[in-house]
């Protein structure tokens, strides 16, 4: 990997760092269990990384944002997680915050149109 | 499958103990579910291969376990703007503390080996790992006691509140010049070189070869030997350095390193004068005597005359250059004094 690449990889990593975390949130406003929310999640065009996605379950659960039960079904016990009161007006301070940080981007992106343009090319 | 137990058993090794049995039954269920998704879409079980690639693509099981680890820093980054500076500064004076207690060592010890200097230099690099260590070990036990929430981080390592745009170092007066300002290091560096001259100073009375290199044998066996004005002009040296190592070592306690500072620079070139009017002073204007003047006088006598008088002559012209440049540096201080009252004007 280049020292390019690589900057990149790292940056990218970090811009979907916390939205992750916002798109974990969305989903969990219905109950799923991991396996199920990974899939939600890819369904959605956001491939997360098993290694990835049920520590951060784990962490939003002890951060109190995440309640979780452990339940059988299909034959199967599974742990099921759904968003917790506390999880919920969190989720809805942050989408506030991440819409005002994309229409700020956005509306510097509309006030440069040759970046823009470059940026869709 | 044996290869997914396999697994799970390599990444409970790495998990947190008290919770082992939970998160590998969580991770249990959520692959067996994807594996019976793969397997469903095939129609087949996977094959070995299959299963391995799968497998692997899962992480390894360290890599795996490390997510579900509280983070942990030896040193956070809290705390660690402050860990670096106390860092630098215990450096710093790890420096200048053990050049201070090296000079006197090499003082107070009756004959000192003449590798003293360079063995006390050799060791510096270990004194300046273990002040290092130190300052490492006592941040790491307070990063260590924050995270377990035992205390708060200290007030001392964090950001103080109470800071004012006021107290910011200034931008130093080289900035009208364009010249970059003394920089910490400069001034540290200053304060270490100074207390290592004063030794090899100090040092020259007992080994005349530090100043003079071989030409100290060849003076020891000469029919010359220096007249006794030179010793109040060797206090006077050593006084005068002592004198700007304290104020170098309480410009840098006081901060006021960051300023230069004309008068003083003046005030060490008047000084400078000193030594020199001693030797021009010197009776009959001898700094050099013959060592057995009634068997030597004869043949060594003109010599020791020229010597003496082109001694005292160069004297002269040095003590002539240092008032001129005092003369130019005063003239250039009341000018800008002068520019700086009009500017304001």
């Amino acid at each position: 990997m280049t020292i390019a690449e690589n900057l990149f990889e790292n940056l990218r990593l970090e811009l979907r760092r916390g939205c992750l975390t916002l798109a974990v949130l969305a989903q969990l406003r219905q109950e799923r269990y991991g396996y199920t929310l990974r899939k939600a999640l890819a369904d959605d065009g956001l491939v997360i990384d098993e290694s990835t996605l049920y520590p951060l379950l784990r962490r939003l659960e002890t951060q109190g944002l995440l309640a979780s039960e452990w339940r059988e079904e299909e034959k199967r016990n599974k742990r099921f997680y759904r968003l917790t009161a506390d999880g919920e007006q969190m989720f809805t301070k942050l989408l506030g915050e991440w819409n005002a940080i994309n229409a700020s981007v956005l509306k510097t992106l509309d006030a440069s149109p040759n970046e823009t343009s470059n940026a869709n090319q | 499958m044996e290869l997914l137990d396999r697994y799970l058993q390599a990444v409970r090794k790495h998990l947190p103990w008290q919770r082992q049995d939970d998160i590998i039954a969580e991770l249990r269920a959520n692959l067996e579910a994807q594996l019976e998704e793969k397997e469903g879409a095939l129609g087949r079980p996977l094959t070995q291969a299959e299963a391995e690639e799968w497998i692997k693509q899962l992480g390894a099981p360290i890599q795996v376990a490390a997510g579900y680890q509280p983070q942990q820093y030896l040193i956070g980054p809290n705390i660690f703007p402050t860990y670096r500076y106390v860092l630098k500064l215990a450096c710093s004076w790890a420096t200048i503390i053990y050049s201070i207690v090296t000079v006197v060592q090499l003082f107070v010890v009756p004959n000192p080996s003449n590798s003293a200097l360079l063995d006390a230099l050799l060791h510096l690099p270990w004194v300046l790992i273990t002040a290092a260590a130190w300052v490492t070990l006592i941040f790491a036990a307070i990063e260590f006691a924050v995270m377990r929430g035992y205390v708060k981080v200290p007030a001392l390592c964090a950001p103080s509140p109470n800071w004012t745009p006021g107290s910011l170092p200034p931008l130093g007066y080289d900035g009208a010049t364009g010249k970059k300002p003394r920089s910490y290091a400069q001034a540290v560096a200053e304060v270490v070189f100074g207390i290592l001259f004063l030794g090899w100073l100090l040092l020259i009375p007992q080994h005349p070869w530090l100043l003079m290199g071989p030409a100290a044998t060849w003076l020891k066996a000469s029919p010359f030997e220096l007249a006794p004005v030179w010793v109040p002009f060797y206090w006077c040296i050593v006084a005068m350095n002592i004198v700007q190592n304290g104020w170098n070592i309480e410009n840098l306690l006081s901060g006021r390193w960051q300023r230069p500072q004309p008068l003083k620079q003046a005030i060490f070139k008047v000084l400078g004068l000193v030594p020199m009017a001693i030797i021009l002073t010197a009776p009959h204007q001898v700094v050099v005597l013959l060592r057995h003047p009634a068997t030597d006088q004869a043949q060594y006598g003109l010599q020791l005359d020229w010597i003496n008088r082109y001694f005292h002559w160069s004297t002269e012209i040095i003590c002539a250059i240092v008032v001129i440049q005092l003369v130019w540096s005063a003239v250039q201080l009341t000018l800008n004094s002068y520019r700086k009252r009009a500017a304001a004007i």
